[in-house]
């Protein structure tokens, strides 16, 4: 490897410490905002700024609420699966 | 009318492709279409940059993540010589940073994909209106 590529590749070669909480899911936000601008950027006519920015917003808006309506949702499946089911039936749910 | 290079339609669709997978973007610069060019490669490549922070080079494995990396090589031929790079083994990645990291720089890649994809109807749609007009 030459001295250049080593260079360039010393801010990535250690990954970072991401535990395994509820709290790394955020990480998705800022992959949600650049497919929306990506995708935003080969639907749109023109690009203009106040536009683009605009749309781009209101998909990020719709993503997020689609998101956090499907993560509340299945998060009660698993709550009565795994809290109240076993009460209900006596024993295990499974 | 003279002919020029771009009256060779597949040539010209061809070149707008390859040209779009080189360098995220580049297939809408050479349609003149500045901003668009410039919002895809800010995006696309942020995104897989950000992946390789989160998760190191060692998440672009042609051995053990190969569909991983068939979506990540949609950013660009440089993929080719991480993932030379990643197959080593020298840059070990294991959990969540090893999933952030994949996914960031593959969705990276399908979102370049759609963006070669659009760059080159974009190409045959003007050459289409051309004509009819």
């Amino acid at each position: 490897m030459t001295a250049a590529s080593s260079i360039l590749l010393a801010s990535f070669t250690t990954p970072m410490q991401i535990d395994t909480t509820p709290g790394s899911m955020l990480w998705l936000i800022p992959l949600m905002v650049g497919i929306a601008v990506v995708y935003k950027a080969t639907k749109v006519h023109k690009i203009k700024a106040w536009p683009f920015t605009k749309e781009t917003a209101l998909l990020i808006g719709s993503i997020f609420v689609f998101v956090t309506v499907a993560a509340l949702i299945l998060h009660g499946v698993a709550w009565f699966v795994t809290e109240q089911l076993p009460s209900l039936t006596g024993g295990s749910a499974f | 009318m003279a002919q020029t290079w771009k009256d060779n339609h597949p040539l010209f669709l061809t070149i707008v492709g390859a040209a779009a997978w080189l360098v995220p973007g580049a297939g809408h610069f050479l349609l003149n279409e500045k901003r668009r060019a410039i919002v895809i490669c800010v995006t696309v490549v942020l995104m897989f940059l950000v992946g390789l922070y989160v998760g190191s080079v060692g998440v672009i494995d042609p051995i053990g993540a190969k569909p991983w990396y068939a979506a990540q090589l949609m950013n660009s031929p440089a993929v080719f010589w991480l993932g030379r790079i990643g197959a080593t083994g020298a840059y070990p990645v294991y959990g969540r940073a090893n999933e952030i990291g994949q996914i960031y720089t593959s969705i990276a890649g399908l979102l370049n994909l759609l963006c070669i994809v659009n760059a080159v109807y974009m190409a045959h749609l003007r050459y289409v209106e051309e004509g009819q007009a």
